[in-house]
């Protein structure tokens, strides 16, 4: 007849360090591989449009970002303003925004500044198509980390017709403008 | 003795179960049908390329592929020669578009004029050179400052006109290279708002008359300065909605003089070629639309030779493209 041994103390001991040793290791496997996040290319980018419609988050966590130093602070600025605009005012029938996301500034005569109120964007892209054929192309997306819940499989990069979106390390989670339609004094 | 066999008391429910286990991922999972943007999240860029979808009295006729790295710029020299400056030489071009000539450049040169005597005048970021018509160069004029950006260069007698997005200014130098006039600036106290540059596109012309013709890009249109720096007159024409207006921030370009008299255009964005008046600002006729070229560039220049070709500079193609009058509308010019 077979005893049945008791967990005693010994085996409570063995337990807890065979438990230290595994989160040890998977500590020291974890600092070497680097994690990933989503992010689209705005140099592939073609405004489609789908980062708005396709992020499982409402509003998406796509949003409109200015290069400032590709900016060229236009007072008749075709990201701002709707195209048959006769003011190059900031009422909300000038506006191509449709969420009226883009705040105009006052810099000296004739330059303004155009910055992105980020709640209200929701990452259509209008702005960044009309700069980019009417303009400087300054007016560029991106996914906002901050924002995003990092899904397993992103529902935009699944729809994105130009295959601007990849998982990025987590360490440089952004992708800035470069490129010849990206000009600058 | 017989094992027993366990059996499912209820196969139905295992079978609904899958099922709903199924339906569930395939509801919270696999569905895609996110909405399509519809018009009012998309940039409708069609509407207004389409306004330059008319018959023009122009054609184009011919191709010049320099052997230069990144041809950026055009001049037409004495003799009707082409000169075309690139990275580190200037070709230049005889009668039958062959290259005849050629001289090494330190550098790539932004902008390039031909005086009468045969004198090569080059532009480049921050400072201009002066090379012989042997190709040797003559002088070497300083920096003008860190935030020059020279785009267009020109030449009348013993006037050198050059013109600085940067500094958003034009330029008046004598042949030797001393500063005789700023033209363009801002003066606040004045109340003159100087030229509106906000991207790297600035461009001059000097007519048969020799009028100074400078682009006010920002304000999409043209102003003719005297060669003291005041303003003689201007027309501005912003319209993305008509063919006759500039579209875009900055526009035009390029401009040039044809030997008419006529005033050339060239756009960035939706790159079209036109032709004014230039003394009215009245839009005459469309050269050649946005379908002929590569959309969100400029061209890189414009030059109109002797025998009334326009000529433009294309940087998707290295090359040059040669538009000309139909052959069935030579002669009957408004």
């Amino acid at each position: 007849m077979s005893k049945t041994k008791k967990f005693d103390r010994r085996d409570f001991f063995r337990g807890t360090a065979a438990l230290a040793f595994t989160g040890a290791a998977w500590g020291a496997v974890g600092e070497k591989t680097e994690g990933t996040v989503w992010q689209l290319d705005p140099n592939k980018c073609t405004q489609c449009g789908r980062c708005t419609t396709h992020c499982v988050l409402n509003p998406s966590s796509v949003k409109c970002m200015n290069q400032f130093n590709i900016c060229g602070y236009c007072d008749l600025c075709f990201g701002y303003l709707q195209p048959g605009s006769r003011a190059r005012g900031t009422g909300a029938g000038d506006q191509l925004c449709p969420t009226a996301a883009t705040k105009r500034a006052y810099i000296e005569h004739p330059y303004y500044e155009y910055l992105i109120d980020e709640d209200l964007c929701i990452g259509c892209a209008k702005c960044v198509n009309a700069c980019l054929v009417f303009g400087n192309a300054s007016f560029y997306l991106q996914n906002r980390q901050d924002v995003c819940i990092n899904c397993n499989e992103c529902s935009i990069a699944k729809a994105c017709p130009s295959d601007a979106w990849s998982e990025v390390p987590a360490s440089q989670p952004y992708i800035y403008l470069t490129g010849d339609k990206s000009t600058t004094i | 003795m017989k094992e027993p066999v366990r059996r499912a008391n209820h196969p139905w429910m295992v079978g609904l179960s899958v099922a709903a286990i199924g339906a569930a991922y395939f509801f919270l999972l696999g569905n895609s049908d996110f909405p399509e943007p519809g018009p009012n999240l998309t940039y409708d860029i069609e509407t207004y390329a389409k306004l330059d979808e008319v018959e023009t009295r122009y054609e184009e006729t011919g191709l010049i592929v320099p052997d230069l790295e990144e041809p950026e710029a055009l001049a037409i020299g004495p003799g009707g020669r082409l000169y075309v400056a690139g990275l580190n030489a200037v070709a230049i071009f005889g009668e039958d578009d062959t290259e005849i000539a050629r001289f090494n450049t330190n550098g790539a040169a932004k902008c390039i004029a031909v005086a009468q005597d045969g004198t090569v005048f080059l532009g480049f970021s921050k400072h201009v050179e002066v090379v012989g018509k042997d190709g040797a160069v003559q002088a070497v004029w300083p920096d003008i400052d860190p935030r020059a950006y020279l785009t267009s260069i020109a030449v009348l007698e013993d006037d050198v006109y050059v013109a600085d997005a940067g500094n958003r200014v034009v330029y008046r130098f004598d042949r030797e290279g001393s500063l005789l006039a700023r033209i363009g600036e801002a003066n606040p106290a004045e109340d003159i708002p100087g030229i509106e540059v906000p991207s790297p596109y600035l461009d001059l012309a000097l007519n048969d008359e020799g009028d100074l013709w400078v682009v006010n890009p920002g304000q999409l249109g043209l102003e003719r300065y005297r060669s003291d720096g005041s303003i003689v007159t201007s027309w501005y024409k912003p319209s993305v909605v008509k063919l006759e207006g500039f579209s875009g921030c900055c526009n035009p370009t390029h401009i040039a003089f044809s030997n008419d008299g006529k005033l050339i255009t060239s756009e960035k964005g939706l790159v079209r070629i036109k032709v004014y008046d230039v003394t009215s600002g009245e839009f005459e006729e469309l050269v050649a639309g946005s379908k002929l070229f590569p959309r969100e560039q400029s061209l890189k220049d414009l030059v109109v030779d002797a025998g009334n070709r326009i000529l433009v500079l294309d940087p998707r193609k290295n090359a040059i493209r040669i538009f000309e009058r139909k052959e069935d509308d030579h002669g009957s010019t408004s």
